[in-house]
Order: structure tokens, then C-alpha cells, then sequence
């Protein structure tokens, strides 16, 4: 999407970044309770809608859920997952689309620049300009959102309507949400909300109810109120998401160490040239050719 | 090969390199034919197309370089198929050399590290070197088995999404770690065929090495293209 009147905190595959560090924003996030989730779809068809992603086929695999997966042309997609409890059955309805972490895992994985950036807001958003369709992102996110899109040869995810809250508009899921379980806001406002919705269902009989706002990635954009905090497989929630290891060794110790092995077998061979001087025999040179040169038998 | 006033002859040295090797023309030995200077360089134009391809989409220090391409997107889509070509290539050439590359315990004896440190100090005893010194043959497998791991990390990297997570962030570690490696090993290779030991940079182009050469280097392979020695001993 790359809204360019946002400032840009974070940018992938970038040496300097973009920031010119005078415009500050409050970081914004988006409240979700899964617990007053009616399971409506106003939000999927609002996210259609505003985004103009084309109708997706839809699969009938015995569930509600409108597909099994998030999809290029279908970033917002509530889970409906049922689960036996206390003797009985509870339906989950989980909101899932891209959690725009602090620390974003598809931006560390990225290898061309500027394609994934994070807003000086706390949005991450993908750059179809200059995304290079690789998928690596995909190997980055712990959340498993960014799809490709074997038509355009993009990745794409939830912008979290950037070009609406750039704008001072809410996200259209958000918008079209007919029960308030989504909400909008500041991540302190937003924060402070889940807590006390919590402390309710806490108080109501959900003893394990939690606020899924998980600190391997630093803290997400879209914090999730949970009625069954110990059963995060339940609503298809990782424990504790972080970026892979696998990324964190490729772009923090192997690129570096890399780079300098690179550079510095280039200046260990002309070091050596320098100290050692060529390898030649005493006498050089070769007869002129043409010279009645008879060659031997082989 | 007789040279007359009314035509340009060719020179014999070079007309004999087409077909034959270890064979004295003149003051010259021809150390590698026509067939296996083109294979070596068919594998290093593939091997620097997928290197210069793939640095961009390594780090940006090296970003400028998807520019020889027109661009990052191009690279993306160049650097694999490269990669195809480099592995293809390597493979003939692997082939091509393999029977010429047997490690013979004078081979051994060479790759000692102290005996390496007496060759980068020139103050080696070489009188056992065959055509290929322990270095050289060390180099060859060396880069058929980077060759190949570069190739099943890079087919998963190509298309990540077919393949698990765990098998995409293990092949990404394998091809960063084969082919900062294989760099590092392609600098040292290009430093001592061009700089470091003159007249052996003509080798793989005219195919054709000086005596001198020849004794100073390959002492044992210069003895045995003379005829006084067997090809193994």
C-alpha cells in the first residue's frame, strides 16, 4: 500500500533508514475480544470492500469459516474453531489477519528494500513496488500472514487500512463491526481496555481469560482478549512467537560475518601479493613463436 | 606445421591445444585443451551471473549490483536460473576433471597445514606435484559438493512455500554459510591463477604453460610430460 505522508520507522533490506526523526506518532492498535465476537463476518466483507480484493472462492470444509487460510485476496479471516469444555462445547471466533508486531519478522527477512516498512504509527505494510515476490517474509512471520500472489507475483497481507488511518479514519473492520468487540486506538488506550475487559471475565468465570499481546515480538498491533488463556491452540494463537532463529542467524551473525569474510579474503590476497611478491620461475619467457618449432610425438 | 612467405600459419602451439594435452610444443606445454578451457569458463560465467545476482538479494552493502541486471526484481528471477546453469556446468566440468583429480598420497602429504604455509611462504618442497597440486584437487571436490548443496538450499529458497518452515530457515543457513565459503574460496582461486603465480592465467586461455612454469610448479607432472616419468607412481 505505502502511504507516503507516513513517517517510516522501520524499512527492510535498508542501510540507513528512512526516519527523519521530527514527526512522531502514537502507535496504533487494533482491540479485539473474542469473547463479544458474534461472528457476523462484517469485518471480512468491510476488509473486501474497502481494499477492492476480488471475491475469493469460498470451500465448504464442514466449518463456517470462510476459508481455511488467510489468502492474497483475503487478509482478514475470522477463525471458528469449536472445542470441548467442561462437558460441553464452546465456539471460538478468532479475528485473524496480520498482527503488526513491534518487531516484525517479515521485515527482517526481507531482502529487497523498502518492500516491508514499518510506519512511525507501528503499521507494517508490504510495498508492492518494490516487493520482489520471493516469499521470504513468509519464513519471517511467527504468524504465518503473508501470502503470495501467484498472479501479480506479490506478497500481500492487512495494511490495517494504512490509507484510512493516515487519514484519521478507523480500519473498515473496525468500521463495520456491529458489537464493538473491535475497537481502535492508541496501544496505551487499547491496552488498558483489554486489561479491564480481563479483569471482567476474570471476574465472571473465566479464571484463565488473558490479553494475547506477546512479548517475543516485542508486542503486536492488534492485542486479542482470549476467555481461554491457556488453551492458545484453541483459537490457532503460538505460545510464544519471535522471528525464527533461522532469520535471526541469516541477517544478524551470517550476513555480517559474511561481509567481513568477503572483504577480507580480497585484502588477505592482496596483503599476501604485497608481503610475498608473485611466484615465478628465474628465467621467464618463451622462444617466438614460428620459430621452427618441431613438436614431439605425443 | 611449416611456415611460408605467401600465408599466415597459425600458431602450432595453439593449433595443437585445440585437441591435445600434456604435450610439449616448442618451448610451451599445453596444460589444458581447447574442451576443458571452455567448460572452466561456461562454469565461471554461470558462477559469476548467480554470484553478482545473488549478493543484492543478500544485503544491500552489495545492492548496487542489481543494477548490471536492471534491477532487484530481474535478480530474483536471474540468480536461480544461473544457479541451474552453474550447477549444470559443474557438474560436466566435475566429470571432465574428476579422473585427473584423484587424491594420490603425495596429495595428502601436501594439504598438511604446515605444508600450506610453506607454499603461500614459496618455500615449498613441490617435487612431487603432479598436474594438480593437493590445493588444487582439494578446491575441485570442494566446489562439486558447494556446488551441490547451493543447488537443494537454493531449489527450496526458490520456491520457499512449498517446502516446511523448518527445511526453509535450515536451507537458507546452508546456502548463506556454502557460499561465503565457496567466495572466499573463488578470491584465493583467482588470486593465485592470476597475480600470485604469473604465467598461469594464459594456461586457461591459450592453454599452454611456459618450461618453467611448468618445472617451478608442477615439477613431477613437468617430468612426466618430458617422458621420464610414469603418469602414476
Amino acid at each position: 500500500m505505502a502511504a507516503h505522508n507516513l513517517e517510516i520507522r522501520r524499512s527492510s533490506a535498508s542501510l540507513w533508514g528512512e526516519k527523519t526523526g521530527l514527526r512522531h506518532l502514537p502507535v496504533v492498535t487494533k482491540f479485539i475480544d473474542t469473547t463479544t465476537c458474534i461472528g457476523c463476518k462484517a469485518c471480512e466483507v468491510a476488509c473486501q470492500e474497502w481494499n477492492d480484493l476480488g471475491p475469493v472462492p469460498t470451500r465448504q470444509t464442514g466449518s463456517y469459516q470462510t476459508l481455511p487460510e488467510l489468502d492474497p485476496e483475503f487478509w482478514n479471516l475470522i477463525r471458528f474453531n469449536e472445542q470441548e469444555f467442561d462437558g460441553g462445547v464452546v465456539w471460538l471466533m478468532r479475528k485473524d489477519q496480520c498482527m503488526h508486531c513491534e518487531d516484525p519478522g517479515c521485515l527482517a527477512a526481507c531482502p529487497a528494500p523498502g518492500a516491508i516498512v514499518q510506519y512511525e504509527n507501528g503499521i507494517v505494510d508490504v510495498n508492492p513496488e518494490a516487493c520482489i515476490g520471493c516469499g521470504f517474509c513468509a519464513t519471517g512471520c511467527p504468524f504465518d500472514v503473508p501470502k503470495f500472489h501467484a498472479k501479480t507475483g506479490k506478497m500481500a497481507k492487512c495494511t490495517l487500512c494504512v490509507d484510512r488511518v493516515e487519514t484519521g479514519l478507523e480500519p473498515a473492520c473496525i468500521k463495520a463491526c456491529p458489537t464493538g468487540c473491535l475497537q481502535f486506538g492508541t496501544k496505551d488506550d487499547m491496552v488498558a481496555r483489554g486489561r479491564t475487559r480481563v479483569e471482567q471475565l476474570k471476574a465472571n468465570g473465566f479464571a484463565n481469560a488473558v490479553l494475547y499481546d506477546p512479548p517475543g515480538v516485542g508486542g503486536t498491533g492488534v492485542v486479542t482478549v482470549l476467555g481461554h488463556g491457556d488453551h492458545l491452540e484453541w483459537y490457532g494463537l503460538p505460545r510464544d512467537p519471535h522471528v525464527p532463529l533461522g532469520v535471526r542467524l541469516w541477517k544478524s551473525v551470517l550476513r555480517p560475518l559474511g561481509v567481513v569474510a568477503v572483504f577480507g579474503a580480497v585484502l588477505g590476497a592482496i596483503g599476501h601479493f604485497m608481503y610475498q611478491g608473485p611466484k615465478e620461475p628465474r628465467e621467464t619467457g618463451r622462444a617466438p613463436a614460428g620459430d621452427d618449432p618441431t613438436p614431439p610425438a605425443p | 606445421m611449416s611456415t611460408t612467405a605467401s600465408r599466415t600459419s597459425a600458431d602450432p602451439a595453439v593449433l595443437r591445444a585445440r585437441r591435445s594435452e600434456d604435450v610439449v610444443v616448442g618451448d610451451e606445454i599445453v596444460r589444458h585443451r581447447l574442451a576443458t578451457r571452455v567448460i572452466h569458463w561456461t562454469v565461471a560465467l554461470f558462477f559469476f551471473v548467480a554470484l553478482f545476482s545473488g549478493l543484492p538479494i543478500w544485503t544491500p552493502v552489495f545492492g548496487w549490483m542489481a543494477h548490471l541486471f536492471g534491477g532487484l526484481h530481474v535478480c530474483r528471477w536471474l540468480h536461480p536460473w544461473a544457479g541451474v546453469l552453474f550447477f549444470v556446468s559443474a557438474l560436466v566440468m566435475f566429470v571432465h576433471w574428476l579422473g585427473e583429480m584423484r587424491l594420490q598420497p603425495a596429495d595428502r602429504e601436501w594439504l598438511r597445514p604446515r605444508k600450506i604455509v610453506a607454499y603461500m611462504k614459496h618455500e615449498s618442497d613441490d617435487s612431487q606435484v603432479g598436474k594438480y597440486n593437493g590445493g588444487q584437487k582439494l578446491f575441485f571436490f570442494a566446489a562439486g559438493l558447494g556446488a551441490l548443496g547451493l543447488l537443494l538450499s537454493g531449489i527450496v529458497m526458490w520456491f520457499p512455500l512449498a517446502f516446511p518452515r523448518i527445511v526453509r530457515e535450515l536451507a537458507i543457513l546452508t546456502h548463506d554459510v556454502t557460499f561465503i565459503l565457496f567466495v572466499v574460496a573463488i578470491v584465493f582461486h583467482v588470486y593465485l591463477g592470476t597475480a600470485a603465480e604469473p604465467g598461469t592465467f594464459p594456461s586457461m586461455i591459450r592453454g599452454t604453460v611456459s618450461k618453467p612454469w611448468a618445472r617451478l610448479h608442477h615439477p613431477r607432472w613437468y617430468r612426466e610430460v618430458l617422458g621420464g616419468e610414469s603418469r602414476r607412481p
